[in-house]
């Protein structure tokens, strides 16, 4: 056996039991490296005859071990990625970790999808003062002072002459888009915060949230109406739900309608949700009364118009089974998280 | 309003009807119907009592009754007395449930068996007594209760204010009997004959001083009265409704306004001593003791009925208790009366009195009710207190209602809803509700309201009409629109602009919230923000009785109520509006105050000065990713004073040279008074000037050359803010220069005291080459020495 064969034979044994990459690397230098052991033969010192011969073995022990440490890196790889389960294995049980991330408040969340559907529907959203004038909030809606309707809407005064109030709906808005916009048409979505001097409770609250919505063409009509609440329930819900219109009254729209939904819950069978009669009260609406239309400067001759209305957390609290309407102004984290 | 079922469809002429038939017609034709009991009595049974004895054993008293039902006695227990041998009672057997909703069942009282119950009036929905047990006046034992006492319901039914004369069971009959195809039997004005002499004109006169306030005043004098208890089915539907039977002459009055929606006053005549009835405005001084007891003190604003010149009624509230009818009243002042509306509610509010008369006249009735109520009222007391009217009432009548006919083509009608009603059942709709359609020249309709509605004066409340009983079921759901060949843009609302600032510091890890806009004066006077503040004339409560011109305090409550429930650090952004008082304005404000919409963040709970110094940085980028996301600009932040926030940690937040607002920790105070533990930093900015800035965006063309960059650190004397240093090391270092941003800000032991080391990463770059080290060394040469120069800097490595 020559002398590099067994050089050779010595490196590949300690190459088999290498562990880890880097020792075959200080192995490879030991051996192969510039100032290694393994050293090519010094031809000077050789006969002739020998020359050839020990080339050879030395260029066979030199590949040899090459082959051999490229053969243990394989394996040592092969073996680390074969090992992944057991070296590497996490507990996939244990809880996420978020990064910190904040929320958006449920009513800015619902008023904006009532937002968008309006939008869709080519409605303009429309902002306004929440401190009216007496002129805006009731006598141009034809509740002229004294009126017994009035009574229909407590009111908080912020002087004495009642001349300024916290609007009690955003209905003020309607002549305030009639006489920003000018001829018609108009489609206008008005949402805002209004108020009610009311004894909070779980179903009432002395400030709320309401959107409005205006529609002034020509030929517009009580169907239109109908539609238009059905296109938007059905929009806001799902495709099954139904809409109900009762007559009823409101001083600045003529004919006037509450608008009921058919039950979320039972769809309509009646349950308790519903009180039995598989319908739930949604909002308020009505053809826009003609002398409201004067009022925002538009000719009722040659126009009709809409309008319709509902409280934003009403619609809250039916989409997430809320059951107390104070919960939505504390912002307890507690309820804020749910969402 | 609450109906008896039983009442109603007797006037509206239909028997084929059930309850809740007739809650669903009435609601769907405009009648909410908001609650329906039924008093279902045919499972109730007529008993005799044939013997009682008191219960030997019980510690409380007790009876035991041996009951006759006719085909059975059975022995039942009862607590009241008042049942005694040959009365006739109801029986509820085991088994059945009582109107009340109780369920009878067999017991057995201290070894006595019970099988049934003796039940009150209260139990089986009759009326609010529950003292005692219900003694009937005729029936058989055996019989059902319901042969005795007819079977009702009562409907609570939502009367608009628009509608008064829907405050009857007339008026509501004539509604569901109309929804049902049918017309009213019932004519609306009662005929009353057979008067006696002397007139009544001789007996009393009528002289009304303010005809703007009294509309129409009847008195019809009615003599040979003999005032006693009201017979049973007078009772009973009084009852029915929550009327509490008092003398049949009462109940005929409270029963008329039940029935035709006018309400009558009756006085007796005899205490009349001037018999010269007039109505007047109450003088400064006035008071009058009335039928509640209440002695109540008016003034100018109130009107009275006087005789001669004494009040003794308020008019449209309620009657005097000195002229009052009592036992032994003879002869009656029968009052059918209409007042202004408006004066009455004026009246209502102030004297804080709301009668079952000023619920219908504050909504303005129609003054010809005033007849038929007089009438259907003379009518009974003659049925019913065999008493005898006197012809000829006295009247003042000064302003007799117009008519008010209405003209219209009838495809208004299906023009405004949006559907064909064939013109012989729009006629027949208006009939049934009592209107009298004529059909004039070329198609007109000339269509004139029953007298006793006053709410119909346009084609818009006749189609409410048509379309309400025709039923808006039938009317097809079609969207609006037609071609248009101008338009305008949409453009997003200013919440959804808003949109991207919200995701910006929800993203940044701030929680949204909404918080109410009332809040306390007190709590706005004691943080000193209440120089603006709008207060309500008439607030529910110290704590929501103003409007709030900072949202600091909102979020500070909230933070507080988190922190009550376990959360330690709370970190919450609002976008709202404040309300200020507009400039001009005094204590009373009369014109409408600013609304700016505000941004206000909140972090709370940092423990320590280094932890809140952190939570400031935080905030500030937090804040400034927020804005970015509106529009490409930079706020600009200078070191300023506020009350609220600590003296050496605040800055004024400016928009180009506009200040819209500030950032910094808060006071130590400010946070205590929320009882905050730890420290706690803010900023609160105006919306609108961010609204304006440009929100464009320009892309830059990625650099083609590599950046080189640089450290530098500047060791300056405490008090010299990075900002101004960053200027200075803009303006030396060119356009090469494309950033110099302060990362490091570094106080103790490696800097002299009183100093502080700054440190800064520079990026030179050049738009056209590669820059070399040397250009660059070179230039921060120059950087360094203008430093020095300016700020007397040394540089650390
Ligand atoms: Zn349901």
């Amino acid at each position: 056996m020559s002398d590099f064969e067994q050089t050779a034979a010595e490196a590949r044994s300690l190459i088999a039991q290498a562990p880890h990459a880097a020792e075959l690397e200080r192995l490879r230098i030991h051996y192969l490296g510039a100032r290694g052991v393994l050293v090519p033969p010094d031809f000077s010192q050789l006969a002739p005859d020998e020359r050839q011969a020990a080339g050879r073995a030395y260029n066979l022990a030199k590949r040899s071990l090459q082959e051999s440490l490229a053969g243990r890196l394989d394996e040592l790889r092969r073996r680390r990625l074969a090992d992944l389960a057991d070296s590497e294995r996490i507990d996939v049980t244990l809880p996420g970790q978020p990064p910190r991330l904040g929320r958006l408040h449920v009513l800015t969340v619902v008023q904006r999808e009532i937002e968008t559907i309006m939008e869709r529907m080519g409605y303009q959203v429309e902002i306004g003062p929440e401190v009216e004038t007496d002129w805006y909030n009731f006598e141009a809606l034809n509740l002229p002072r004294g009126h017994a309707s009035r009574d229909m809407q407590e009111t908080f005064f912020l002087n004495r002459s009642e001349t300024l109030v916290l609007r009690t709906h955003t209905s003020p808005m309607q002549i305030r888009t009639m006489l920003k916009h000018g001829e018609p048409p108009i489609y206008a979505a008005m949402p805002g915060r209004v108020y009610r001097q009311e004894a909070t409770d779980a179903s009432h609250l002395a400030q709320f949230m309401q959107v409005e919505a205006l529609a002034v063409d020509v030929g517009i009509t009580v169907g239109d109406l109908k539609g238009t609440v059905q296109y938007f329930s059905q929009s806001l819900w799902d495709e099954e739900r139904r809409v109900r219109f009762r007559p009823s009254y409101f001083p600045y729209t003529e004919p006037s309608f509450e608008f009921d939904v058919s039950c979320l819950v039972c769809g309509g069978r009646g349950c308790r949700s519903c009180g039995g009669d598989g319908w739930l009260e949604a909002g308020g609406c009505g053809m826009v009364h003609p002398a409201v239309l004067r009022n925002g400067n538009i000719d009722p001759e040659r126009y009709s118009g809409f309008a319709w209305g509902f409280g934003i957390e009403r619609i809250a609290m039916l989409k997430y089974g809320v059951e107390d309407l104070r919960l939505f102004y504390e912002n307890d984290h507690r309820f804020l998280e749910q969402f | 309003m609450r109906v008896s079922f039983q009442w109603l469809s007797e006037l509206a002429g239909i028997e084929d009807l059930t309850p809740q038939e007739a809650a669903q017609t009435l609601t769907m034709a405009g009648w909410t119907v908001e609650e329906l009991r039924l008093i279902d009595l045919s499972q109730i049974r007529v008993g005799r009592i044939i013997s009682q004895e008191p219960h030997p054993a019980s510690k409380k008293p007790l009876w035991v009754h041996m009951v006759d039902l006719g085909d059975e006695q059975r022995q039942i227990v009862a607590g009241a007395a008042n049942a005694v041998v040959g009365s006739l009672v109801p029986v509820a057997l085991p088994g059945t449930t009582v109107p009340s909703g109780v369920k009878v069942r067999d017991a057995n009282i201290a070894g006595f068996e019970a099988r049934g119950m003796l039940c009150s009036q209260a139990e089986l929905e009759l009326s609010d007594e529950h003292d005692g047990i219900m003694l009937l006046d005729s029936g058989e034992p055996g019989q059902p209760l319901s042969a005795i006492v007819p079977s009702d319901a009562i409907l609570e039914v939502e009367v608009t204010p628009n509608r008064p004369d829907c405050l009857c069971h007339l008026g509501l009959a004539r509604e569901l009997a109309a929804a049902r195809g049918r017309r009213l039997k019932h004519d609306f004005m009662p005929l009353f004959t057979g008067g006696i002499e002397p007139p009544g004109t001789d007996l009393v006169s009528i002289a009304i001083e303010d005809p703007r306030f009294c509309r129409r005043y009847i008195g019809a004098v009615v003599s040979d009265i003999r005032v006693g208890p009201s017979p049973q089915w007078l009772q009973r539907r009084l009852r029915a409704v929550g009327v509490r039977p008092i003398s049949n002459v009462v109940d005929i009055t409270n029963y008329v306004a039940l029935e035709y929606g006018q309400p009558l006053h009756a006085f007796d005549l005899d205490r009349l001593g001037a018999r010269r009835i007039g109505v007047r405005e109450a003088r400064e001084g006035e008071h009058l003791l009335c039928l509640d007891g209440q002695d109540r003190q008016l003034g100018p604003d109130s009107f009275v009925i006087t005789d001669g010149d004494q009040p003794v009624a308020l008019a449209g509230l309620i009657g005097g208790a000195e002229t009052a009818v009592q036992v032994g009243t003879t002869q009656i002042l029968l009052e059918a009366a209409n007042f202004e509306g408006i004066a009455v509610r004026g009246m209502s509010r102030r004297l804080k009195l709301r009668t079952e008369a000023s619920v219908r006249l504050e909504k303005n009735i129609s003054p010809e009710l005033a007849l038929a109520g007089a009438r259907r009222a003379a009518g009974l007391l003659q049925e019913v207190c065999g008493a005898k009217v006197h012809t000829s009432w006295a009247e003042a009548y000064p302003r007799p209602q117009e008519p008010v006919p209405v003209r219209f083509r009838p495809e208004r009608i299906d023009a405004i809803l949006g559907l064909h009603v064939p013109l012989e059942e729009m006629e027949a709709i208006l009939d049934r509700l009592g209107f009298q359609v004529r059909v004039e020249t070329e198609g007109e309709w000339y269509v004139l309201p029953p007298v006793f509605r006053l709410d119909v004066t346009s084609v818009q409340d006749v189609a409410e009409e048509v379309g309400r009983i025709y039923g808006y079921d039938n009317v097809p759901a079609t969207l609006p629109g037609r071609r248009r060949s101008s338009w305008r843009a949409a453009t997003p609302s200013v919440e959804r602009r808003l949109d991207p600032c919200r995701q910006a510091l929800a993203g940044a890890g701030f929680d949204e919230v909404v918080t109410p806009a009332l809040v306390a004066a007190e709590m706005l006077r004691r943080l000193g923000l209440d120089g603006r503040a709008l207060r309500m004339v008439n607030p529910l409560s110290d704590d929501q009785d103003t409007l709030r011109t900072s949202l600091l305090p909102s979020l500070l409550k909230v933070a507080q109520l988190q922190q009550k429930h376990g959360r330690q650090a709370s970190r919450l952004f609002e976008i709202g509006r404040a309300y200020l008082r507009s400039r001009g304005d005094s204590e009373e404000p009369e014109e409408q105050p600013d609304e700016p919409q505000l941004l206000g963040v909140l972090s709370t709970g940092h423990e320590g000065a280094d932890a809140a110094r952190k939570a400031f940085y935080e905030l500030k980028g937090g804040l400034e990713r927020a804005v970015n996301a509106l529009a490409p600009a930079r706020l600009r932040f200078e070191r300023a004073e506020d009350r609220l926030y600590h003296p050496g940690r605040t800055a004024r937040i400016l928009s180009g040279r506009e200040a819209i607002g500030c950032i910094g920790e808060l006071h130590p105070t400010t946070s205590q008074a929320f009882g905050l533990p730890g420290r706690a930093v803010a900023a609160q900015l105006e919306i609108a000037p961010l609204l304006e800035l440009d929100s464009t965006r320009k892309v830059k063309a990625l650099p083609r050359y590599p950046a080189v960059t640089r450290d530098l650190a500047v060791v300056v004397p405490l008090d010299l803010e990075a900002a101004t240093l960053a200027g200075a090391i803009r303006s030396k270092g060119g356009e090469l220069l494309t950033d110099a941003a302060a990362f490091d800000d570094y106080r103790g032991s490696q800097v002299t005291e009183g100093r502080k080391s700054v440190a800064f990463a520079l990026t030179f770059r050049s738009p056209e080459r590669t820059l070399t080290d040397e250009e660059v060394d070179s230039r921060l040469e120059q950087i360094r020495a203008t430093l020095s120069k300016r700020f007397e800097a040394s540089f650390r490595d």
